[in-house]
């Protein structure tokens, strides 16, 4: 973990304010992995309590990729540091089983390069422990909505990671890399200094669902490229690719 | 939280023990491992076990050469005999541990030494004066370098030493009077091989043993680091877990989870400083002061809860200097900020990594500044902090560009390469 502070409110489009986000809201099903019992359980509480339905917990890796297979939740509430896996092992494996559930990370200490695996692999969202309740069950609802769940930190992670890209490329003469567009660029550099969907959208003279789509887009190009580089690799080693 | 605990105690307490190595560790004051033997040594033992044979089929020949003018030919063949039969015994167990015992080769010295002095026996006196070879000939060197490769350079010139005393024993006592030259250009020689392969195999020795000793400290390093990794882990989440609750309990109990809050914010800072410094020989280190400062841990020294560092993933390393500048010319802004953008303020400093250049972007959501006072304070030189970022960007070939709003903060981006600047170079060797 290098950055001191992965704070700021987490943006989510919509808000808890839209109709169908209060009305998913009571079946919004929940998976909470983590190795700590106390934060487990303060975590499952505090779902349970605003309404959403804790169908499981886990507090190992392997434990979390089993449970979410076989309960299917809409959302897991992933902590990185986890005994025997990987978060992005967590990660890789329940996207891998092309099932709906959605993976937010919740993490205390996390080292960014971890977390930028987690997300390269598939995860929609991270949210530093130290968040507000609040601000904690927004993102839950938004990563069940199947909305990116970006914090300054996580804007800056994925934006340092396509200019390593550009970077690589230039240096090497490589194949393609995944692009930002102008625009997609500087919504994450606005996402990255703390402002709010609202704001980029007021300062661009652009809607928030606009600016939601931008990012939702950045995302979306990093998870494709990280398949289309599984897949290569996968060619070059003469592996067949599950689905 | 109390399970957790002793979770936690009972893994810190089983892994430093965990050194798989420690165990089957040898023992210095024993006999050295053949299994790990440094490279050097094992390849000089390697090639004492194809000298051995060579030497003795040489002495044979050297024998059966001048067989008819010996005094005692059967004592000849009763001495290379028995010479064969102990190289042909080494021979067999060659690469085995006994055979690299300070016994074994005990024997095989006193056995070269009873064959030179045997020479006396077999051969005439006038033939020995006459400058023949001693009767095992060149076998002798084998204990010589074997005892140097066991034992070392001492050993080596001792046991050459005595293969010399054998030496001149057996043609002094037989001239009545000193050594001739040959025979002592023959001693020395052999002195200088048992010195010269014996503190090879020392030097070898003393590398190999410093490498294993880095290898252990390295892991020993490693396994604290994951160590701490967990136990941080566990602390910051405490923290952040005790600053959770307290606001639930609100009153007092919120002031408490405040210190938490603040004790938390300051533990990940300082995790994250000392897990990205690079250790010691690393790139950072090899590359010297010119390109080996990670942007990150510089500037996250700026956080503190209104002012969030958002870094990539990877290092951004930067020459010294100008991690100096611009940790100078965000501390400035960030001052600038705490001053003019109000108290709630908060300030981002995003750090990224374009390649070449390095870009930093200071935004605030403060008050911010109303369009055209920004033109009005430059014309009456109220730009004071403003103009000192310019300069000192500018110093470095970079660039600093300043964006503000009423109501929308500010926002500084500064841009600068990360090497050093053509100018500086002659300046700053």
């Amino acid at each position: 973990m290098s950055g001191p502070e992965i704070a700021g409110g987490p943006e989510v489009a919509g808000g808890p304010e839209t109709q169908d986000g209060v009305l998913n809201e009571t079946m919004t099903r929940v998976l909470v992995a983590d190795d700590h019992p106390m934060w487990r359980e303060a975590v499952a509480r505090d779902l349970s309590d605003a309404g959403f339905d804790v169908v499981g917990t886990a507090s190992d890796g392997p434990g979390a990729v089993r449970r979410t297979l076989a309960l299917r939740p809409d959302v897991l509430v992933l902590d990185l540091n986890l005994p025997g896996m990987s978060g992005a092992q967590v990660c890789a494996a329940v996207v891998q089983a092309q099932i709906s559930t959605k993976v937010l990370i919740l993490s205390a200490s996390a080292e960014l390069q971890d977390v930028l695996e987690a997300v390269k692999v598939g995860a929609t969202g991270y949210l530093i422990k130290s968040a507000g309740r609040e601000e904690f069950l927004d993102a839950v609802r938004a990563t069940a909505r199947g909305s990116a769940v970006f914090t300054p930190g996580l804007a800056g992670l994925v934006l340092g990671e396509f200019r390593r890209l550009a970077a690589e490329s230039g240096v090497k003469g490589r194949r393609e890399v995944p692009e930002l567009t102008a625009r997609e660029t500087e919504v994450l550099k606005l996402v990255a200094t703390g402002m709010s969907y609202r704001q980029i959208g007021e300062h661009l003279f652009i809607s928030h669902r606009t600016v939601q789509n931008h990012v939702q887009n950045t995302l979306n190009k990093l998870h494709l490229h990280n398949r289309v580089e599984l897949v290569r690799f996968a060619i070059a080693k003469g592996l067949d690719i599950p689905g | 939280m109390r399970s957790s605990g002793q979770e936690r105690q009972a893994t810190a307490q089983a892994e430093p023990d965990a050194e798989p190595d420690a165990r089957t560790e040898p023992d210095p004051q024993t006999e050295p491992d053949p299994q790990t033997e440094p490279t050097v040594v094992a390849a000089l033992w390697r090639g004492l076990e194809v000298f051995r044979p060579l030497a003795w089929l040489y002495a044979l020949y050297s024998a059966s050469a001048r067989h008819q003018d010996m005094a005692r030919p059967w004592l000849a063949w009763c001495v290379l005999g028995l010479l064969g039969a102990w190289t042909v015994g080494v021979g067999l167990y060659r690469g085995h541990r006994l055979t690299r015992t300070t016994a074994v080769i005990g024997v095989e010295l006193a056995l070269a030494c009873g064959a030179i002095l045997s020479t006396r026996l077999v051969d005439t006196p006038q033939v020995i004066l006459g400058g023949a070879r001693t009767l095992p000939g060149l076998w002798p060197a084998a204990a010589v370098v074997a005892w140097a490769v066991l034992k070392g350079w001492r050993a080596g010139m001792l046991a050459a030493f005595l293969v010399g005393v054998a030496d001149v024993l057996e043609v002094g006592v037989a001239a009545q009077g000193p050594p001739n030259s040959s025979t002592v250009n023959n001693i020395v020689i052999l002195v200088l091989l048992g010195g010269c392969i014996g503190y090879c195999a020392d030097l070898s020795r003393e590398g190999h043993a410093a490498l294993r000793e880095a290898l252990r400290v390295q892991a020993r390093v490693r396994e604290r680091d994951r160590l701490a990794r967990t136990v941080h882990d566990g602390v910051l989440q405490t923290l952040s877990y005790i600053h959770r609750r307290a606001i639930d309990l609100g009153g007092e109990a919120r002031e408490l989870g405040s210190m938490a809050a603040e004790q938390e914010r300051l533990l990940r800072a300082l995790v994250s400083t000392v897990s990205d410094a690079p250790g010691p020989g690393g790139p950072a280190l090899a590359a010297g002061g010119r390109a080996g400062v990670d942007l990150r841990s510089v500037l996250s020294r700026c956080a503190d809860g209104a002012v969030h560092v958002i870094p990539p993933a990877g290092p951004v390393l930067v020459a010294s200097g100008v991690a100096e500048e611009l940790a100078a010319a965000v501390g400035a802004a960030l001052d600038n900020v705490r001053r003019h953008a109000g108290a709630d303020a908060q300030a981002w400093v995003l750090i990224e990594d374009t390649g070449r250049d390095v870009t930093v972007t200071i935004r605030d959501d403060g008050v911010g500044v109303p369009a055209g006072r920004l033109a009005e304070a430059a014309v009456s030189g109220r730009l004071g902090v403003v103009n000192s970022i310019v300069g000192r960007m500018s110093d470095l070939g970079g660039t600093a560009t300043l964006d503000s709003s009423p109501g929308a903060g500010t926002c500084l981006e500064l841009t600068v390469s990360k090497g050093w600047p053509p100018s500086w170079t002659d300046q700053h060797p």
